[in-house]
């Protein structure tokens, strides 16, 4: 009996045992199975539609403008990614939408969304029947294709979206009565309709930069008969002398500059006195060669200024002038069918890069657009101008998305329920495999979206702990105590934020030489050595660096982000290629051969802090400082001048001050016992505000933190911000032309410099010494060797230090218990998902009893 | 009532002398400003660039000045908002956000005024007593904390601790529904508590001045009691501060408070004023400008008037 009864007891035990283990065994959305229907494996699981999936989002700035024409900002384009679909869409690869080579759930494919299929490319028809287009000779495809649109698609009233739609939301997007705002993205980008810029600047003259327009120098134009130059195409040049510049002046004039430092930075005033006396209404004078001199005369002879005349075409403006009165009939979007568009290109556009720039749309509501605009009277001998509520509350939103909006109030919440009118929930496309369970489900399960103001992130995350939030993005308090959460995801960003470190000398010699500064006591020259900056360089640890000043952050070592990809149709990113990961051992002289030849494991020891050989080369900074006279040293051993690095601040903040109490503390660590010890400080500057980027291109100040991104499909483009002295921040001290490199590319070596490798990676034809030409742009060159240039390139800047790479972008947030995501691993395009794809482990009811169950908070 | 009128009519023109004159300084000043600026080469610039050109920004300030004018006597025209709410008519979005915000300070006022004023009698009458310094104690320390801290310490306990009340607003615009009424009570909470220890600070330091009034010593001696000479006399007395602070609070009504609408999801009009100067949004803060500076006038107006009234020994414009 007793033996029965310790047999009972031991399975009763190994019962326990084995509930317990089971219970402990959490599913991939961290609720127990118990929680989740369990569906057979492979099978489609619709959900349950008497159910409320509710998800509900916070914002800072609730967006008040989302019409596709006019909205500014990403704020404002929040409601568009519910109420609009584009014509394709990103979509997984899982197992109805296989992508060769990629494990399900690791990339993406693209399908007909709006549209009913791939667009077609019909080039050569479209040139021979339409020359209105321009298309030029030898293109045979790339410029026009024809798109079937899906006959399914409606508004939300169920009214049909017909090709009719499409082109005429595109002629009121481009016409220039309106000044539409998002006009510009449909012909100034990418995504680059026939005419449609001609459509839109008709009859006026536009002025542009040559520094972000042709960039052409002198040699490149045309002279015309009366001496003035034009561009190739015919546009006249002209010189910015009281008109602003954007780019190389940063919004200011010449004349402004002049007018403000006078013979302190220019030379020949009494040149500059002449072009002014040329400008005609715009501050704009004809450029020839008589003006050009001019010119040069007063930018580059003083060296305070510190230009050349390679940097005189940033001073030239090119004027279009627009042929009046252009029909909208040449815009290059035409109805082929009912339900059939097409649409015709100015400059080539394929694959990829297509479909990625048709995943928006542009259409319209008629009835609403055309009652939305209200005019108002100009000022005495202007137009007036015409403004658009379309899209700026409900009554004016008419939604042909998954969702439609169902409620909104100015700056307090917008709600946004199931479109029962929307063809994906009916077509049987708009399913996914769970890469988990093996089975499918429908997309879009949130059944509506409640969104709402909370400004303040303590109310957020109070709002979240009670479980009235999905999110919570973590602020630099929250990590110790939620970093840890299985509930916390990380998201990559896409900048890197480097020191800029000022080696201007002439600047710098500028300062020392004013009356203020005391050379007994402070330098600043020394801040030029390259072994003082490369010794700044390995002084600190760009991990801990993030994690104290920016935990979402984390330490960066390249120019280049973790998130950019190289090649959009696998998704494959730079930064894994082997060719980024030599680029980095190269620069911080890590051996792969110490690692055995593992690339990886030599990466990953990248620190970027080395305290002993830091030492040294402050060291070997302060002989070679004190052999050139920028420093004296009374003892021969140590500086007897401070060096005070101004760390340029547009506006004091919590983020600077601690960001310079690291840098300084960990600065005296390791300049202890050289002979720079307790000489070498950071130091907040006066607030420049907007002028800070100035401030640091000029050098007048020294550092800052700061930081480039581009598209995160095109890592090559980046190179252009480094080489190019209209974004350069170190024009004013790194020649990119000056510097020369030979590579072997496909057997043959070629020499250019660095910004011409530069421009010919990013699709410009350049010419060695030897007048043989090469390009090495998207689809010229494997991708292969443009990741090689692009490396070479990405080493050569890091090695001038004047970057120094320190904190990669990055954010971290909860998830709440209500859903969970079907993927962990982020992904560039498509994130973790989102609304498509998220999934509820609670209804709202369920969901509402289990908060209840908790005490109304909830533990992360 | 002659005078009274004369001087009320010339108050009248020099406050809309004085609003004319401060609208055209704000309207140059805020023009002043740089548009927000675009990244380099960003191609909306142009855009930006023809908008602002159509609108008359790159006028003379006196001739976009008369425009302004123009429209608003001639259409009642104040503008459509280019920034904050592109495409609406900024008068219409002031007026959809007002409501909230007086509603919200309505609730407020009429809470804390008579606890100010009531706890302000208690500790005058118990005058130097354990109440008193206990009054008089907490009225300083709520007036040194900022409101905002208020706030946050009502969403921690009230709101996530012990879940009484939503931590925002109720959206929509049904303001005298019992849900609304419990979503507005913690923004109420937190414009009070200052609002309550004001009136307290205020009416004790008065009533404890009058009390101490040699004709105070007269009604007592009189025969009155002491809550007879306190009510008759000492309190009526008091009231020549106490009420134009009361109309102050009034007008304050229509301004909103910046942190507290943001803190709880207030939509009112609060932030308004800031946020379209940093927008910048032109007509959006001409409109406040002008409303709010005509409130603000003609509030001055009504208190000074009101004296008169409140006072019979204070006689406004009359001759010496």
């Amino acid at each position: 009996m007793k033996n029965a009864l310790r047999l009972v007891a031991v399975l009763l035990l190994a019962c326990m045992c084995v509930s317990v283990l089971a219970a402990c065994g959490k599913s991939n959305n961290g609720t127990t199975k118990g929680d989740e229907p369990g569906p057979s494996s492979g099978v489609y699981v619709p959900y349950d539609p008497n159910k409320s999936y509710t998800y509900k989002d916070a914002v800072v700035q609730l967006s008040s403008n989302w019409n596709p024409h006019t909205y500014q900002t990403s704020d404002e384009s929040y409601p568009v990614d519910f109420i609009t679909a584009g014509l394709y869409s990103f979509v997984f690869n899982d197992a109805l939408h296989p992508v060769e080579g990629k494990d399900p759930y690791s990339g993406y494919a693209i399908v007909p969304e709006m549209a009913a299929s791939l667009p077609v490319d019909v080039t050569t028809e479209i040139r021979a029947q339409y020359p209105k287009f321009n298309i030029p000779e030898s293109a045979t495809e790339g410029y026009a294709y024809t798109i079937d649109l899906n006959p399914n698609a409606t508004w939300e009233n169920g009214e049909k979206i017909t090709a009719d739609d499409y082109v005429w939301s595109m002629q009121q997007l481009l016409t220039p009565k309106y000044l539409n705002y998002r006009a510009t993205d449909y012909f100034a980008g990418a995504l680059c309709i026939a005419n449609a810029e001609n459509y839109y600047y008709q009859g006026t003259t536009a002025y542009k930069e040559n520094s972000t327009a042709g960039a052409y120098s002198v040699e490149d134009l045309v002279k015309n008969a009366d001496g003035v130059y034009c561009t190739p195409d015919g546009n006249k040049m002209y010189i910015a002398i009281g008109y602003g510049l954007d780019n190389w002046l940063g919004g200011n004039s010449l004349y402004a500059y002049v007018s403000h430092y006078g013979e302190g930075y220019f030379g020949n005033l009494e040149n500059f006195a002449t072009l002014v006396a040329m400008c005609d209404d715009n501050g704009l004078v004809p450029l020839t060669d008589e003006t050009n001199a001019l010119l040069s005369s007063v930018t580059t002879s003083n060296p305070a200024w510190g230009e050349t005349d390679a940097d005189l075409f940033n001073y030239y403006i090119e004027s279009v002038e627009y042929a009046p009165d252009f029909s909208a009939d040449n815009i290059g979007v035409f109805k082929s069918g009912e339900y059939q568009i097409t649409v015709v290109l100015g400059k080539s556009l394929t694959g990829f890069n297509l479909l990625y720039n048709l995943s928006g749309n542009w259409i319209v509501y008629r009835p609403y657009y055309e009652n939305s605009w209200t005019y108002q009277e100009g000022a005495e001998g202007e137009e007036g101008i015409w403004t658009t509520n379309y899209c700026t509350s409900l009554e004016t939103t008419m939604s042909y998305g998954p969702y439609k909006m169902t409620q909104f109030q100015t700056d307090k919440s917008m709600r946004f329920e199931k479109n029962e009118n929307w063809y994906g929930y009916t077509d049987g496309k708009h399913v996914f495999v769970d890469p988990v369970d093996g089975n499918t489900y429908s997309m879009y399960q949130t059944t509506a979206i409640d969104t709402q103001v909370v400004a303040e992130a303590s109310t957020r995350k109070l709002m979240f702990l009670s479980g009235q939030l999905m999110g919570y993005g973590l602020q630099a308090e929250d990590f110790d105590a939620y970093r840890g959460s299985e509930y916390c995801y990380a998201t990559p960003g896409s900048t890197i934020y480097f020191f800029i470190f000022n080696g201007y000398k002439a600047a710098i010699d500028e300062r020392e030489a004013a009356a203020d500064f005391d050379t007994t006591k402070y330098d600043l020259q020394t801040m030029t050595l390259t072994s003082f900056r490369k010794a700044v360089a390995v002084t600190y640890d760009k991990d801990l660096f993030a994690s104290t000043i920016s935990p979402a952050r984390s330490g960066a070592f390249g120019l280049i982000g973790d998130a950019y990809i190289y090649d959009p149709a696998t998704g494959a990113r730079y930064r894994d290629t082997d060719q980024a990961k030599l680029a980095l051992c190269e620069f911080y002289s890590v051996d792969p051969a110490d690692f055995g030849g593992d690339l990886d494991k030599a990466v990953d020891s990248i620190t970027g802090y080395d305290p002993e050989k830091a030492k040294e080369l402050y060291n070997e900074a302060f002989e070679e400082a004190l052999k050139a006279g920028f420093i004296t040293s009374a003892d021969g051993e140590h500086a007897d001048q401070e060096l005070v690095i101004e760390y340029c601040s547009s506006a004091p903040s919590d983020f600077i001050t601690k960001t310079l109490d690291y840098l300084n503390e960990k600065l005296a660590e390791v300049t202890n016992g050289t002979a720079w010890e307790g000489k070498i400080k950071f130091e907040e500057s006066a607030p420049y505000g907007n002028n800070w980027s100035n401030m640091i291109k000029s050098g007048m100040s020294d550092t800052v933190l700061g930081g480039w991104n581009g598209s995160l499909m095109d890592p090559f483009g980046l190179t252009d911000l480094y080489t190019n002295p209209s974004y350069q921040y170190d024009a004013k001290w790194f020649n990119a032309t000056a510097v020369v490199k030979t590579m072997e590319i496909e057997g043959e070596e070629i020499t250019l410099n660095l910004k011409q490798w530069s421009d010919a990676l990013n699709g410009a034809t350049v010419k060695d010494a030897d007048g043989k030409e090469y390009c090495f742009g998207e689809g010229i060159v494997d991708v292969e060797v443009r990741l090689n240039i692009l490396a070479m390139i990405e080493a050569e800047v890091l090695s001038t230090y004047n970057y120094i790479p320190m904190l990669l972008d990055g954010g971290m947030s909860l998830l709440s218990k209500q859903v969970f995501y079907v993927v962990e691993e982020y992904n560039a395009v498509l994130g973790r998902g989102g609304i498509t794809y998220m999934r509820y482990n609670y209804d709202d009811v369920a969901w509402a009893a289990y908060v209840e169950e908790n005490g109304g908070q909830i533990a992360y | 009532m002659k005078y009274m009128f004369k001087y009320a009519t010339q108050r009248i023109l020099l406050m809309l002398m004085t609003l004319l004159i401060i609208s055209f300084m704000c309207f140059v000043l805020i023009r002043m400003l740089p548009p927000a600026p675009l990244e380099p080469g960003d191609p909306h610039t142009a855009v930006i660039e023809a908008r602002r050109a159509a609108m008359g920004y790159n006028k003379p300030y006196l001739v976009q000045f008369g425009i302004f004018l123009r429209n608003i006597f001639t259409k009642w025209d104040w503008g459509i908002s280019d920034k904050m709410y592109f495409g609406r008519e900024v008068a219409a979005v002031f007026a959809e956000k007002l409501p909230a915000s007086m509603i919200v300070n309505v609730y407020s006022i009429v809470l804390s005024i008579p606890i100010g004023i009531a706890l302000g009698i208690w500790a005058a009458l118990k005058k130097n007593t354990m109440t008193d310094h206990l009054i008089s104690t907490l009225t300083m320390v709520v007036i040194s904390v900022p409101s905002f801290v208020y706030a946050f310490l009502i969403q921690y306990f009230l709101s996530h601790k012990l879940g009484w009340f939503p931590f925002l607003m109720k959206g929509g615009t049904d303001f005298f529904t019992w849900e609304m009424f419990v979503s507005m009570l913690p923004p109420v909470m937190a414009l009070s508590f200052g609002v309550i220890a004001g009136f307290t600070r205020g009416t004790r330091a008065e009533l404890t001045e009058v009390l101490t009034s040699e004709f105070m010593l007269l009604a007592r001696t009189k025969g009155l009691t002491k809550a007879q000479a306190t009510i008759r006399h000492a309190l009526k007395n008091c009231m020549v501060i106490i009420i134009p602070s009361i109309f102050g609070e009034f007008i304050g009504i229509l301004s909103g408070s910046l942190i507290i609408e943001k803190i709880f999801g207030v939509p009112g009009v609060g932030s308004l004023y800031i946020t379209s100067i940093n927008g910048p949004d032109y007509p959006m803060f001409m409109m406040l400008t002008v409303f709010y500076t005509a409130i603000g006038l003609l509030s001055g107006i009504v208190v000074d008037i009101s004296y008169g009234f409140i006072d019979p020994r204070i006689r406004m414009g009359s001759r010496k």
